[in-house]
């Protein structure tokens, strides 16, 4: 019987997961979570994995739209100085003309922050032109290659996420029916020996 | 405990948001200088997977396509900057170019925006802009009467300004303050005489972001249904 309620927990993870993938359909950069079950001397437990596979590239015309197309990615710096990789983001230029993303990290160029006028244009390679005068270039892993202009859409499969909540909700129940036969054997077998005795 | 009802709800709250800024867009399309703005979303709760969260508002600043409409006082900017009004006392930035006299001279937009720098004399007749900005009238007979210069502005941040309404702008100190933009050079953006410049705003493209937005939200509240279905089954674990 504790077997089957592993088997409802995992289900319910299984769940989680894919309903949290489900609703950020529409978050830019955001990779969805993966589970595993595998059985163990604790019964079935359920593990959860990042998946780190590059979304689609989406158009989006802004010129500050920054994604990584293929393998790398860029160097932001948080408010504590801590360096970050990033694959996409929609940078916003702030009054000094440094390129924020959403969470107010700065992009950096070598290691420093980048400086970009508001008509600024940055190509395949990273380098940033204002007016084409050269004005930096975006740190980026070698070989990886910029598309401006492109956000990285979700590497989230609605379908596949909506399949996943079927066998999750399936799996429920059927840990759930065995639990109930599982239990009326029992009472039977309660009723039974209590029958014998008497 | 069930997290996924709650993730899926915040799925739900997503895509409605997201539909109220692509409707805003559609219902802005034939407005001049309108820009489109997008709602973004980032997930919430990181490895817990809680859902989604709105985390703004996007504004477009690309250019939208000019037209000519061959209005008296139509003007359109060709390339970034804002045209720079005042109401009340109360300054304000736009690209939307639809103005016309009013009986003080000043020129006015329908929302009673006045575009600053000019003003027309009474008896002056046809109106001219040059790409720079300067505005020329006919005065009894006579061309080429200065009229004063038409007020352009840039900012380091645009997508900060806070909107107004339509197609009007405030700064804001996330925008940074105004600086004076130069026109009609060879690398500067010109004002656009008799023109206007449409929404960017692509209806295709709105229609379809109104259908994707649509099964997003269907799916989203299929997740509902298959959390409560499960709580529903384990319920059904205990029988009396």
């Amino acid at each position: 019987m504790e077997l089957m309620a592993t088997a409802m927990h995992a289900a319910q993870t299984k769940l989680d997961v894919a309903a949290a993938n489900l609703a950020n359909v529409s978050s830019t950069n955001f990779h969805k979570s993966l589970v595993r079950a595998t059985l163990g001397p604790a019964g079935l437990v359920a593990q959860r994995s990042f998946d780190a596979s590059p979304g689609p590239l989406r158009r989006t015309g802004r010129a500050f739209d920054l994604a990584v197309a293929g393998a790398g990615a860029m160097r932001v710096r948080d408010g504590f100085g801590r360096i970050w990789s990033e694959r996409s983001a929609s940078f916003e230029r702030n009054a000094a003309g440094n390129l924020i993303d959403p969470s107010g990290r700065v992009l950096l160029g070598g290691t420093r922050p980048l400086v970009a006028g508001p008509d600024a244009t940055i190509d395949a390679n990273g380098v940033v032109r204002d007016a084409d005068r050269y004005a930096g270039r975006v740190s980026l892993t070698p070989g990886a290659s910029l598309e401006s202009g492109f956000l990285e859409a979700p590497n989230v499969d609605a379908v596949r996420e909506m399949v996943g909540i079927l066998v999750a909700e399936r799996s429920f129940e059927t840990a759930q029916k065995t639990l109930v036969a599982l239990d009326e054997t029992r009472q039977k077998d309660a009723d039974d020996v209590a029958r014998v005795k008497a | 405990m069930n997290r996924a009802l709650f993730a899926a709800a915040t799925g739900m709250a997503a895509q409605q948001q997201n539909l109220d800024i692509v409707a805003d867009n559609l219902a802005n399309a034939d407005v001049a200088g309108f820009k489109r703005a997008q709602a973004t979303f980032a997930a919430i709760g990181g490895d817990a997977s809680l859902g989604t969260a709105a985390t703004g508002v996007e504004r477009s600043f690309a250019q939208g396509k000019l037209m000519r409409t061959g209005g008296p006082f139509d003007v359109a900017l060709d390339g970034p900057g804002f045209f720079c009004v005042e109401r009340n006392g109360e300054r304000a930035y736009t690209r939307a170019g639809s103005f016309a006299r009013a009986a003080d001279g000043t020129l006015q937009s329908a929302d009673g925006w006045v575009l600053r720098g000019i003003r027309i004399p009474a008896n002056a007749l046809g109106a001219t802009v040059a790409a720079d900005g300067r505005v020329s009238v006919t005065v009894d007979g006579r061309a080429g009467v200065a009229a004063g210069r038409i007020a352009l502005a840039a900012f380091n941040a645009p997508e900060r300004l806070r909107s107004l309404g339509s197609a009007v702008f405030a700064a804001t100190p996330e925008s940074g303050s105004p600086r004076t933009l130069a026109a009609g050079g060879d690398r500067e953006p010109k004002v656009a005489f008799g023109m206007l410049e449409r929404s960017n705003v692509s209806t295709i493209e709105s229609m379809m972001e109104i259908l994707t937005a649509q099964r997003a939200y269907e799916a989203n509240a299929k997740g509902v249904q298959a959390a409560d279905e499960m709580l529903r089954i384990a319920n059904n674990l205990h029988r009396s």
